[in-house]
């Protein structure tokens, strides 16, 4: 006798049970549809963005980048790999379970000649999901094992702005183990009635079922009788699969849904590009009705996994900002305005509710100023959360209204009074140049193949100066032909953008943009990262697209063609600090390795590096504030981190500020002697045969 | 409540100070000028009061160097009329003739409160306050840090050397001289100064004639000299430490 090779649905069902089974699994839908609306209606009423530009490219990159797990395996492979089974795990099965709805429900019914869950499909069918299901369970068990042994910092939900009394995240905990344990529950159970089913009927094709067939073994041994277990497996499997499906969105299970359409609509430029002002918010953001539907997006994308607060310099010196608690917190704002709050939220105790205003009051100002806009939140975040624009609108209110550090008002009035943070007539802006045995060439006057962008800190801070003249005198003896704008140059206004000061960054921008225009160059290169995110990214926008190099890049091409020949190999142990606004935003991780390689260099890379490079504490602004809230600096922990190498003897930057941010550091974390910062362009200068006099470190020489 | 607020312009230490031939004043030529810090604290003052008790605050200045500038910031400040007195005042006022200008614009201007900066950095001298007191006939206290207002009238806290303070209660109307308001000056952001630029008028206001001379006079300006006795120790620090050492000796001190 041949076996029909497929299985009954509902066996053995009365037709009541059957009906209830529809009943509840209706209603679930029903519930879910409805907290799915609601949320669908909250991003519905965010303000307009376009991030529908070149739709089928972010289709294709958002697949991709799920299918792979690229960005949740980057930082973490095993939250990753785990990750990884439980989804394709969890996509098979749903497929398996739409196959059958397929079939049963709608093939059955309409064209029974169609159905296909039979003969060698079903084998297949039967084989490929005990394998997935399987894949699922294991990832489901590391994921467990991962939350309740390895003890993670990024998983401990503990707030770093000093309030732990005024609110209550157990909550937060317990939908983790909810979802956890409901899915493994969901897994074993499915197992569970596959393995009654058989045993109780043993046709012999259900070996392909490699899990359900053993399951059905241990039946057999352990003498239950499966047939009277079947139902109640049954009914347990799919409540919790009915229950799932109604939680979905009031869940984190949600982001199984908006972290997919979060990728899809993602920035690639966020925080290398900063929005406009935008109609309707002239003054930053002040309410939620000021979000785009992005922004109300990325609030629901996150899933707490904590990477961007453990990669934060402000989280790790003790300041209050973490951004994944800024995310949070601004999505149990959101959440409550739009009555569209999770099942398991943070509770807000005393008189923490009536929090109004979004800059200053739900966010608070010393975490919005806490900042440096280091791109290492939006670089770990594997669900392409843009914090650092957000923290940015934000900020624009807060400067609109003033509530903002001395140091900093004192910065924006003299950028807006002289056009440098320093404070100084721009007729000093050249002075540096006083020092040098040529004259460099004016670009307004004389055509140049290299406008150099000189930046506030290389024109007026006295230490950078000696470096922008190594610059000068290194590029000079390479033949290259390079001018200066003078007087005329103002500071880029990278930093001002990100302060929050869109109006002093307009200014700032035009009046360089018209200085640009009047010059003539082919190119443009600068020292300062900061300066050359903006002139490269940001710029354009304003009328003046360029292409714009870091020095690094432009030496380590002067070092290629033979240009720069340095005079012998230097030999030093050194390790490189990746400075945020050429690494992370602008890529530029090679060229300065490779000079440093070329000069003879033993380059020790710190832990961490490149991309995930440890800002210095000096960016968003920052410099010109007050460090109070630190424990301590990003600048001395980064010295920590490089001390504990324990090879490196010179600690090199190619970043104005990074010299003196860190030359401060060593100072005052008491390592003189121990670690010396230099410039690439010392290096270069001191490979070159010209200074000798610079290879000894001159630090302890001095007086304190 | 209506606050007026006389502001003007300093040279502004950025740019190097030079003397002109004569020897009596700044070479004018190449010299930036920038607000008068007190004044700034007289404005805060003045629009700190105004949330406090409502009202609106009027500013007034003289027509030099970046004149409109200094009112449009006033506007994204918060101030709420801006008025410039025409007359050239580029090359420099006394402050009895700014005192008198300030007084004949306070009087076709109106108000109930006029608060000045306690002194600016040009002269020194600290008197257009107490001058436009005088020419109006109102009360007046110089070296103002705390200023509240009752009824008709405001209780004002002066500053005495040697941290001592004292209380008045004067009649309103009156002028004040403004050391220092109760925060820091605001900041004024850029895209509002823009915004001002673009929707609020300056108006104008008669300051009558002054006669040509007026005030002190200055016999000689010159750059601090340094002292005949000076005696610069050059050396290694070691070499330093040691004349310094014998120094002390040779005065006995040690």
């Amino acid at each position: 006798m041949t076996e029909t090779i497929t299985r009954e649905v509902f066996q053995n069902f009365p037709a009541w049970l059957v009906v209830l089974f529809y009943v509840v699994s209706f209603t679930s839908i029903g519930i879910f549809l409805h907290g799915f609306s609601r949320r669908f209606r909250k991003y519905f009423r965010g303000r307009r963005v376009d991030r529908f530009d070149d739709l089928p490219k972010r289709i294709l990159n958002a697949v991709r980048d799920v299918g792979r797990h690229s960005s949740i395996r980057k930082s973490d492979p095993y939250a990753g790999f785990a990750h990884f089974l439980v989804f394709w795990g969890f996509i098979i099965l749903m497929i398996g379970t739409a196959l059958v709805a397929l079939d049963y429900d709608v093939l059955r019914i309409v064209k029974p000649d169609w159905q296909f869950l039979n003969g060698a499909f079903y084998l297949w069918y039967s084989l490929i999901l005990d394998i997935f299901g399987v894949l699922f369970i294991i990832g489901l068990l590391m994921m467990i094992v991962r939350r309740r042994t390895f003890k993670l910092r990024k998983l401990d939900y503990a707030r770093v702005d000093g309030s732990k009394d005024k609110y209550d995240r157990s909550q937060y905990a317990v939908d983790d183990k909810i979802l956890l344990t409901l899915f493994l529950l969901i897994a074993v159970s499915g197992f569970l009635i596959e393995g009654v089913r058989i045993a109780a009927t043993r046709p012999s094709f259900e070996v392909w079922s490699v899990v359900g067939w053993q399951v059905a073994n241990l039946f057999d041994l352990s003498g239950i009788s499966p047939s009277s277990l079947h139902v109640y497996v049954w009914w347990f499997h799919s409540v919790l699969v009915v229950l799932f499906i109604a939680y979905i969105p009031y869940s984190k299970a949600m982001h199984m849904l908006t972290d997919f359409a979060n990728l899809l609509f993602t920035d690639d430029l966020t925080a290398r590009r900063l929005p406009k002002i935008a109609e309707g918010t002239p003054t930053g953001y002040a309410a939620l009705k000021d979000f785009t539907w992005k922004e109300l997006l990325d609030l629901d994308a996150c899933t707490k996994c904590g990477r961007c607060h453990v990669a934060c310099p402000a989280m790790n010196s003790g300041a209050p900002l973490s951004p994944r608690d800024l995310i949070l917190d601004l999505r149990e704002y959101a959440d409550k305005q739009a009555r569209t709050q999770m099942w398991f939220h943070q509770k807000l105790l005393g008189e923490n509710g009536e929090a109004q205003v979004i800059a200053g009051e739900v966010i608070k100002q010393d975490v919005l100023w806490s900042c440096t806009s280091c791109r290492a939140c939006v670089e770990q975040c594997p669900v392409g959360i843009e914090h650092v624009s957000t923290i940015v609108q934000m900020r624009r209110h807060l400067v609109n209204e003033g509530a903002m550090d001395d140091g900093l008002q004192d910065a924006l009035v003299k950028l807006s009074k002289y056009g440098n943070s320093f404070g100084k007539s721009d007729r000093l802006r050249a002075k540096w140049t006083d020092g040098l045995t040529f004259k460099i060439k004016d670009a307004r006057k004389d055509p140049v193949e290299y406008l150099w962008f000189v930046g506030d800190y290389a024109s007026f801070n006295p230490r950078i100066q000696e470096l922008s003249r190594s610059v000068a005198r290194v590029l000079t003896s390479a033949g290259v032909d390079f001018g200066l704008m003078y007087e005329e140059e103002r500071n880029s206004g990278n930093d001002v953008r990100r302060v929050g000061e869109e109006g002093l960054f307009e200014m700032l921008v035009e009046s360089n943009v018209k200085t640009m225009g009047k010059c003539h160059f082919k190119e443009v290169f600068t020292t300062d990262p900061h300066t050359l995110n903006t002139l490269r990214h940001e710029y354009p926008e304003y009328g003046a697209s360029y292409t714009v190099s870091h020095y690094t890049a432009l030496l380590a091409r002067l070092l290629d063609e033979g240009k720069l020949t340095p005079k012998r190999k230097l030999g030093h142990t050194v390790t490189f600090h990746d400075p945020c606004y050429l690494g992370r935003y602008n890529g530029g991780y090679e060229a300065p390795r490779k000079v440093l390689r070329a000069l003879g260099c033993d380059v020790h890379d710190m832990p961490r590096c490149r991309e995930n490079s440890f800002c210095c504490g000096a960016g968003g602004g920052r410099i010109w504030m007050k460090d109070e809230n630190y424990k301590e600096r990003p600048s001395e922990n980064r010295i920590r981190e490089a001390l504990g190498l324990k090879v490196a003897r010179y600690f090199v930057v190619c970043c104005p500020k990074d010299v003196t941010m860190y030359e401060d550091a060593v100072k005052t974390s008491g390592n003189e002697g121990n670690i010396v910062v230099k410039d690439i362009i010392e290096l270069v200068e001191e490979a070159l045969g010209e200074e000798e006099s610079l290879s000894t470190p001159s630090l302890l020489e001095e007086p304190i | 409540m209506k606050i007026l607020v006389p502001m003007k312009q300093v040279p502004d230490l950025v740019e190097e100070l030079e003397i002109d031939s004569s020897g009596k004043r700044l070479n004018r030529d190449f010299l930036k000028f920038k607000l008068n810090e007190f004044d700034e604290h007289a404005l805060e003052e003045a629009l700190l009061l105004k949330e406090q008790h409502g009202g609106e605050v009027v500013v007034v200045t003289l027509d030099m160097a970046e004149a409109d500038n200094l009112l449009f910031t006033a506007i994204a400040k918060g101030a709420d009329k801006i008025f410039k007195i025409p007359g050239n005042c580029d090359e420099g006022i006394d402050c009895h003739s700014a005192a008198q200008m300030f007084a004949t614009a306070a009087k076709s201007i109106g108000f109930d409160l006029i608060l000045t900066g306690v002194q600016a950095a040009d002269d020194r001298d600290g008197q257009v306050g107490m001058l436009l007191a005088a020419f109006l006939g109102l009360p007046h206290v110089s070296v103002v840090t705390g200023l509240s207002l009752e009824g008709a009238s405001a209780i004002v806290h002066k500053e005495y050397a040697g941290g001592v303070m004292a209380e008045f209660e004067v009649v309103l109307p009156a002028v004040f001289g403004i050391q220092a308001a109760r925060h820091t000056p605001r900041y004024a952001p850029v895209s509002k100064v823009r915004q001002a630029w673009k929707t609020s008028k300056i108006e104008t206001v008669d300051g009558g004639t002054v006669p040509a001379s007026n005030g002190s006079v200055v016999n000689r300006m010159f750059k601090p000299e340094s002292g005949k006795r000076a005696e610069l120790i050059e050396g290694s620090p070691d070499d330093v430490a040691g004349k310094i050492v014998d120094l002390l000796k040779s005065r006995g001190l040690l």
